[in-house]
């Protein structure tokens, strides 16, 4: 078939009568310019003044974000913990289960011919999407998480020593830290943790000087959940391979937001969440270099993933499907490679631009708060941040803010640790509340927020 | 007690569930629902054919502003005197905002917990903020508490179960449910993690009265099993009722309606002029309710299920669309109608 991660017309035309919900979305005619023509086309509105910005035009792709709640207008400032799906993954997803859902890969008749090859279509248009060399670079997972777990327990667990050395930061999700730990004790392998540098990001310094001849592997974000920095990925790379070490990147904040480039990158492997780049839950990836892939024993054993299966032993397939045992999320995957045609539709590099515009200036209003201490590098010329901001208001609990937030003003951020407990305790705080934001917000959502946050301020300020 | 309508059960309507009733459904198929045309009123009866016991109430309808709802509640006058105190003065209070002003203020006055007491055994798990709770006895073997926060409103529940639970004895401690948080009002106004915390609070304070009690038993053994066995049957008998998960029977059950739930059809019928109208009686699944005992005014209609769906819920949310339906039936409210689990969508959502 084709060799090319081509962007299939939509399955609308099989059935016409279907999703009607479809038609509700008048304005998704109006992006469907961006569908026909070439990206570079699409690239030409900048998200300046005048014309409409990236943030309006997307909000009406995504229904769930016109609501009230508790009285007041949603205003959804959580993408960080998940992100919200355009009407095109939503379809995707029911086009799958109503036209064509059939179990894959073992199947002769139609509809699991062409659920397979849609499942597969899906995995070539994520290896696009992060420019993989080849599809068979990318497994299938249940998330980011798992893929961690998998690169840990096969991996890690046929490649660790005692004595060898796995280099972390003090900023990882605890997905990046929990799966080595285990692993590690079993190994007897050690775990070394990069602390933060006075700027608040990790020391790359400290960093480049822990990676020894004892170093065998490198974990570490891209961008940070909390903090909002990104690390020199490349950089990293250098030094670790020239140790003989391998890297794996943690790529679920930036993957969403900005072009990752896993060649460009060099990395070992790499992982990524569907729900967080508008794609459904239950659905990941990760991406392992063929050789490494093609090197590690399975992760979990069942269906699918073998050769020949006998009493005593079974041989195992070739990677990716060595590690995808069992029946895949079919519909999810196809819904995620969805996914990646809309954002590659409005073009990674745009959303990008248009986010870390974003990220400034909800960085520099919410800075304007007193009392308010935002976690991370401030931004300058050399450092961008992400689009997010996690902080804390002196005299009051994350907690009480976000409740406030969310009864009175229909804002939604999160607080309490995301996830990062080492981190907070090195910062000295038991949790924090985090506003975090995806190229559907617009400058109005941050507007809200820093009413709504001045309001609930001054609201518990006079009960002390 | 059903009504002495007719009880030749017309089926009038015959419903196939569909198959996710959740708010946020955006994709339905092209229509497949049998549903009929709105019910003359002169048939009394309704049917629902099959019920999907698996229908959690969506949070939001929990969140409606009724103090009412479909599950079994403990009722207010087992609690101890000064929990039923601070129940009454909540429901008392209708704004959302109010509520939390007097929640911070029980907690700014909630006297400080020493620091030496902020230990592990005293700390609540499944708080998002850190609370600790201290329990000991007076001279007359009550017990008294203390707690304490870093969150001001996780103080402030902190300080309502304090001061409602405190000074009392353990048995009476012991009987008390998480049902009243409800009553409260605050469970709409917190989210429900939070509100965890709040149930673990309460279970930690419990759990706390009984260890004092145990430990000063420590030579009859004979109470002590008994209060372990109170604590057991107690503990368990009533699930938390943090997320209201319908108790419904996949049994079908024919109910002819009573002249209250006629009443009922009749005002929704006339001011809603729905496209789907069900009332459906199920006050026999709360035939053991305190409640129902002695205060229903009609045969015992006391519950009911309603589905309407109607263009006049529009461009309204859910909280106010119950509101609307709760402000039409005032009348039956007052006088004897318990409560009412409502289901109100838009043609456009069914």
């Amino acid at each position: 078939m084709e060799g090319v991660a081509m962007k299939l017309p939509s399955f609308k035309s099989l059935a016409p009568t279907a999703i009607s919900v479809a038609s509700t979305f008048s304005i998704r005619r109006s992006l469907s310019f961006a569908r026909r023509s070439s990206s570079l086309s699409a690239a030409t509105i900048t998200a300046d003044s005048e014309p409409v910005s990236l943030g309006h035009r997307a909000r009406k792709d995504f229904r769930i974000l016109h609501q009230e709640v508790n009285g007041s207008k949603l205003v959804y400032l959580d993408s960080a913990a998940t992100s919200q799906k355009p009407a095109a993954v939503l379809e995707a997803l029911q086009n799958y289960y109503e036209f064509y859902n059939s179990n894959v890969h073992r199947g002769i008749h139609y509809l699991s011919a062409k659920a397979t090859d849609e499942f597969e279509l899906a995995r070539k248009k994520v290896a696009r999407f992060i420019n993989a060399s080849d599809s068979r670079e990318i497994v299938f997972t249940r998330n980011a998480t798992e893929a961690i777990n998998l690169v840990a327990y096969s991996w890690g667990l046929s490649n660790l020593k005692p004595g060898d050395e796995v280099i972390l930061t003090v900023a990882e999700h605890h997905s990046c830290i929990v799966p080595w730990q285990i692993v590690s004790q079993k190994t007897g392998a050690v775990l070394k943790f990069v602390t933060l540098n006075e700027d608040e990001v990790p020391d790359i310094d400290m960093l480049r000087e822990m990676i020894s001849e004892k170093t065998k592997l490198v974990a570490v974000h891209h961008v940070s959940n909390v903090l909002a920095s990104s690390l020199p990925i490349e950089e990293i790379v250098v030094w670790a391979h020239e140790v003989g070490a391998k890297v794996l990147v943690d790529a679920c904040q930036s993957v969403p937001h900005m072009v990752v480039d896993v060649q460009k990158l060099n990395a070992d492997f790499l992982v990524a969440s569907s729900h967080k780049m508008c794609g459904p839950t239950g659905i990941g990836f990760l991406y392992g270099k063929s050789d490494l892939l093609l090197a590690m024993p399975p992760f979990l054993g069942g269906g699918e993933m073998i050769s020949d299966v006998f009493l005593d032993h079974s041989t195992y397939a070739e990677p990716p499907s060595r590690f995808e045992a069992g029946t895949p999320a079919i519909g999810e995957a196809i819904a995620l490679g969805a996914a990646c045609d809309y954002l590659s539709d409005i073009g990674m590099p745009k959303i990008h631009e248009y986010e870390v515009e974003l990220a400034k200036y909800l960085y520099e209003t919410l800075a304007s708060v007193p009392d308010v201490r935002i976690y991370g590098p401030r931004p300058s010329e050399s450092v961008q941040r992400a689009a997010l901001c996690s902080f804390n208001v002196e005299g009051l609990h994350p907690t009480d803010l976000a409740t406030f937030l969310d009864q009175q003003h229909g804002v939604a951020i999160r607080s309490g640790h995301h996830c990062a407990q080492p981190l907070h305790r090195y910062l000295g705080v038991n949790a924090s509340a985090r506003a975090s934001l995806y190229f559907y917000n617009t400058k109005e959502d941050v507007d809200s927020f820093i009413v709504a946050l001045a309001d609930t301020v001054s609201f518990f300020n006079s009960f002390k | 007690m059903a009504a002495s309508m007719s009880s030749s059960c017309c089926l009038s309507s015959l419903r196939l569930i569909p198959f996710k009733r959740t708010f946020f459904s955006s994709v339905n198929p092209p229509s497949k629902n049998l549903i009929l045309r709105p019910i003359p009123s002169f048939l009394r009866t309704i049917v629902t054919f099959q019920k999907i016991p698996t229908v959690i109430v969506p949070p939001l309808s929990a969140s409606s502003s009724s103090p009412s709802s479909s599950v079994d509640l403990q009722p207010i006058e087992e609690l101890p005197p000064k929990l039923q105190e601070i129940v009454k003065l909540f429901q008392s209070v209708q704004e959302p905002k109010a509520k939390y002003e007097q929640l911070l203020f029980y907690g700014k006055n909630l006297k400080p917990l020493d620091s030496r007491f902020k230990t592990r055994e005293n700390k609540v798990e499944g708080c998002v903020s850190q609370v600790w709770v201290r329990a000991f006895f007076d001279e007359e073997r009550n017990v008294v508490y203390e707690a304490d926060s870093d969150s001001v409103l996780t103080k402030g529940l902190a300080a309502l179960l304090v001061n409602g639970l405190s000074g009392r004895p353990v048995t009476e401690i012991l009987r008390v449910t998480p049902d009243f948080a409800v009553l409260l009002g605050l469970q709409q106004s917190l989210t429900p993690s939070r509100n965890n915390g709040f149930l673990n609070m309460l279970k930690l304070m419990q759990k706390k009265a009984l260890s004092l009690e145990v430990k000063a038993d420590d030579g009859t053994s004979e109470s002590t099993t008994d209060e372990a066995s109170v604590v057991e049957v107690d503990l368990e008998s009533k699930p938390p009722s943090v997320v209201e998960v319908e108790e419904s029977e996949s049994v079908s059950k024919i109910v002819a309606l009573g002249s209250r739930g006629m009443r009922i059809r009749e005002k929704l019928d006339k001011e809603l002029t729905p496209d789907e109208l069900e009332v459906e009686d199920v006050s026999y699944q709360h035939a053991g309710h305190a409640a129902v005992r002695g205060s229903a005014g009609d045969d015992g209609e006391t519950h009911f299920n309603l589905r309407v769906v109607s263009d006049a819920f529009q461009g309204k949310s859910l909280v106010k669309r119950h509101r609307m339906v709760y402000d039409l039936l005032q009348e039956e409210l007052q006088s004897g109608l318990h409560a009412l689990s409502i289901v109100a969508k838009t043609p456009a959502e069914v």
